[in-house]
């Protein structure tokens, strides 16, 4: 038997075909449209293990499916979450938490003081190398004393535990839950005590949260939410505007600003707690204080953040936003190219003679990175400073400050999500940390006083002098607080933080 | 006939063998060349410098580059790649995750690239000698000169944005689950029954599909018109006419045949390109393919992923050439005689 396809009955297969593609509509959902929600998301999580990596931009999907100890409300005043009440001896050397007794993991499991003993001690002492081993390095012991009592022993003063327990990467596990599932079930069947369950995970592709509904604390709004992970910035903003995402991030400024011409869409430029700065060392051509705050002076912020954020990106003097303890109102660097030259002639450098230095920068690390950074060697090179630019990786800076290998100047992004100083300052000043290539003795007794002072008035105190000390002295170079973009419909009303978290449990249609 | 194509297939995995050998060499040769320390990036950014030696040994990287490579290459023998830097797991876990999105998105891009293609060839063809001749050349030329991402953009918001017929992130609607038998989600959607979740990925495939195919048909249609043209020259082409065979039949039934087979070598190594072309595309409509994976790795200098996904390339490549060889043989008489 043979079998002849004849051109019509193709052409039928082909209409059937294409009539059946075309009776779904693409963009519909099966749920009620006040019952799910998509967000265009730029990034999926490095691991469903919340303490492994410190990544900012994946904390609001953790924070759905995590609990912390310690929360921040929207202006980050610190406020109880899974710890009911926390009290610091005046020494700093200890900290006696009470959890609350109401809260269950996903799987309907208790948590309890073990966990927390788990979490913040035992797995960074079993030779995990997990990111929290940095912010927990402190915590010489958990003693419980009950399952909702314990004390926190350090082997220093820890002023800033509170902080810590609210920070990147600060997220309670469970313990029975990874000890007899093994961790690499954990990672595939993640567990948390937080609003939302994760229902479906797809690598790089999307994340499903389902409202879980014996959650301690405020019901979730919108019983299902989809994180799309959507890269490309332009493809975001496509994805907002044909309605395949309700609510997006991180799309570029001139975008924003389209989108708050359009109705049904609402569209926002907010500055939170990242600092765009440029990390100095205190050696090379950079030994010369001259040289340095010529650097600074020569550099015109405010036509940066015009530029490159539509104004929106606040021009700093100090390395802390404002609103932040840190943040000094009373104090400015000014943009003075003049005053630049004059500083630069007296040590001999001119447009004609200058002096040479290295910058590195990321490019596309965060937005317009390459951009401002070929922005500042013209301004630079304006009053005669011939910076050499160069292309690194964010995931080499730390390697190629550990072995003293970065140029005199770096384009670097902070964030900060308490916006205590110690994360400010006493990180990006101090000569132990990874993260700040100044490796000055003057300085560097000054950060590591302040990471002994108890009494937090004292601390911040000491932190603003600090901070106007190091900008004065060319330690560093603050640029611009950094913003963050979020486009969605009118509809779709969410909490804004000043960190910039968009969090999924915050959602609401109205 | 089917000895000879099992021969062949034999003789090609053998020959694959040594190929694989000097790419994973160079692979990694290059990868280490890089001035990136795995070791260091593999820890935390706390991490001392007795840590990062400690894990520089336990990686071998203490180790001369030949013998460092002998042990990478007895462990990818086993199937371990290493650890993914970036997502801290087995990076042979995440590339078995992640090819069969591109292979499906491969594949299908190049059924539409064949169908155009051919389609095309055939058209430009049929238009030789005409007013429509320069037309038709200047519109094959125009659709040559556009890569596969810029095709991406275009379709993405025509058909997506503008249009709003076709969705353009991820590979299924956000309400419907992704099945996980095989990783083809086309398959795994009718293996289950769920004939929803197959329709929604159909849809999602479409885009990506069209901007790898597109980019890929000019080549064809213009190797088929070619070909067609030599093949025009040929005595049985005439004696088909002398036998009273309409111009269509002559054009259809015996210098399509011929033609093809010169257009069936290059669209194997099209193949191999258009495979390659999936890494942009993947990032434009947000496919969960190793593409995607591909440029994760490479922002992030994750050297033992790219490793993992640079050799999975190359035997995939192979696997299509030696593919696309067999088919030639089964095509080409000539070939089984010898």
């Amino acid at each position: 038997m043979t079998f002849q396809l004849k051109r019509r009955a193709l052409l039928q297969l082909a209409m059937g075909g294409a009539a059946s593609l075309g009776a779904a509509t693409p963009f519909a959902s099966a749920l009620a449209a006040d019952d799910a929600a998509t967000i265009g998301w730029p990034n999926d999580v490095p691991s469903w293990d919340p303490n492994q990596r410190f990544t900012p931009d994946a904390q609001p999907i953790f924070k759905a499916v995590y609990d912390q100890p310690l929360d921040q409300d929207p202006q980050l005043k610190l406020i109880p979450h899974l710890i009911k009440s926390w009290s610091q001896a005046s020494d700093g050397l200890s900290m006696a938490i009470e959890l609350r007794d109401d809260v269950t993991f996903h799987n309907g499991d208790k948590m309890t003081t073990e966990d927390f003993r788990y979490t913040f001690l035992e797995r960074n002492k079993s030779g995990l190398k997990l990111d929290i081993a940095n912010s927990m390095r402190k915590v010489q012991d958990i003693v419980i004393e009950s399952p909702t009592k314990a004390t926190m022993k350090f082997d220093s003063p820890a002023p800033t535990m509170p902080q810590w327990l609210a920070f990147l990467g600060s997220y309670v596990v469970s313990k029975k839950y990874i000890e007899t599932q093994g961790l690499d079930n954990f990672l595939k069947n993640p567990v948390g005590t937080g609003p939302y369950k994760l229902a479906e995970y797809e690598l790089n592709s999307r994340i499903v949260l389902e409202r879980y509904d014996n959650y301690w604390g405020s019901k979730a709004n919108i019983p299902r939410v989809t994180i799309q992970i959507i890269k490309d910035p332009s493809a975001r903003v496509a994805a907002i505007q044909s309605g395949q995402v309700d609510c997006t991030v991180n799309v570029p400024v001139r975008e924003v600003q389209r989108f708050e011409q359009e109705s049904g869409f609402a569209a926002e430029i907010n500055p939170i707690t990242r600092v765009i700065l440029i990390h100095a060392r205190a050696d090379l051509a950079f030994a010369d204080k001259n040289v340095r705050l010529a650097a600074h002076h020569a550099i015109d912020k405010a036509a940066l953040s015009k530029a490159f954020y539509g104004g929106a990106a606040v021009p700093l003097s100090v390395l802390a936003t404002p609103g932040t303890p840190g943040y000094l109102t009373d104090f400015s660097f000014n943009y003075d190219p003049q005053l630049a030259k004059a500083l630069l002639a007296k040590s001999d450098f001119s447009p004609a003679n200058p002096v040479k230095i290295g910058f590195a920068t990321t490019n596309g690390q965060f937005p317009n990175d390459y951009d401002i950074a070929r922005a500042v060697v013209q301004m630079w090179k304006n009053v005669g400073i011939d910076a050499d630019l160069q292309v690194i990786e964010y995931a080499k800076y730390f390697e190629l400050n550990r072995g003293a290998k970065l140029p005199e100047t770096t384009l670097y992004s902070w964030d900060n999500a308490t916006g205590d100083p110690e994360i400010f300052s006493g990180y990006q000043l101090n000569p132990k940390m990874p993260f700040s290539p100044w490796k000055d003795e003057d300085i560097g007794n000054r950060v590591l006083a302040l990471f002994n002072v108890a009494d937090y008035d004292k601390r911040i105190a000491g932190y603003r002098d600090l901070e106007r000390y190091a900008v004065e002295n060319g330690a560093s170079i603050p640029l611009l607080q950094s913003v963050v973009t979020i486009v969605r419909k009118k509809r779709l009303a969410y909490t804004k933080y000043a960190n910039g978290w968009l969090l999924p449990q915050t959602l609401q249609w109205g | 006939m089917a000895a000879t194509v099992l021969t062949l297939i034999a003789r090609r995995l053998l020959a694959a063998i040594p190929i694989l050998l000097i790419v994973s060499a160079l692979l990694f040769c290059v990868l280490r060349a890089l001035p990136v320390d795995p070791a260091a990036m593999s820890l935390p950014p706390n991490a001392t410098i007795a840590e990062i030696e400690a894990k520089r040994r336990e990686m071998g990287l203490d180790r001369p580059l030949p013998e460092q490579y002998v042990i990478w290459l007895r462990g990818a023998l086993r199937g371990d790649f290493g650890h993914s830097i970036q997502f801290r797991r087995a990076a042979g876990a995440l590339v078995a995750a992640t090819l069969p999105a591109t292979i499906q998105l491969a594949v299908a891009a190049m059924v539409l690239a064949g169908i155009l293609g051919l389609g095309g060839g055939l058209l430009l063809f049929r238009v030789r000698g005409t007013v429509l001749e320069p037309v038709a050349d200047l519109l094959s030329i125009l659709l040559l000169s556009i890569p596969e991402f810029l095709w991406g953009l275009i379709l993405l918001f025509v058909f997506g944005v503008a249009l709003r017929v076709l969705p353009f992130t991820g590979e299924v609607a956000p309400d419907l689950p992704v099945p996980h038998l095989t990783g083809f989600i086309l398959l795994d959607s009718l293996t289950i029954g769920r004939f929803d979740i197959f329709v929604s990925a159909c849809q999602h495939l479409i885009l990506p599909a069209a901007a790898l195919g597109l980019a890929f048909s000019p080549t064809i249609m213009r190797i088929l018109r070619s070909s067609l043209f030599d093949v025009y020259h040929e005595d049985y082409i005439q004696q088909a006419r002398l036998r009273g065979l309409s111009e269509r039949h002559v054009l259809l039934g015996h210098a399509l045949k011929n033609a093809s087979l010169p257009t069936l070598t290059l669209a194997g190594v099209q193949f191999g390109i258009l495979f390659s072309g999936t890494l942009l595309v993947e990032v434009i409509y947000s496919y969960p393919g190793m593409g995607n994976l591909m440029v994760d790795a490479v922002r992030n200098a994750d050297l033992p992923l790219i490793q993992a996904i640079g050799l999975t390339y190359c035997i995939v490549v192979l696997l299509i050439n030696t593919a696309v060889d067999s088919l030639y043989v089964v095509l080409n008489p000539k070939l089984r005689v010898r």
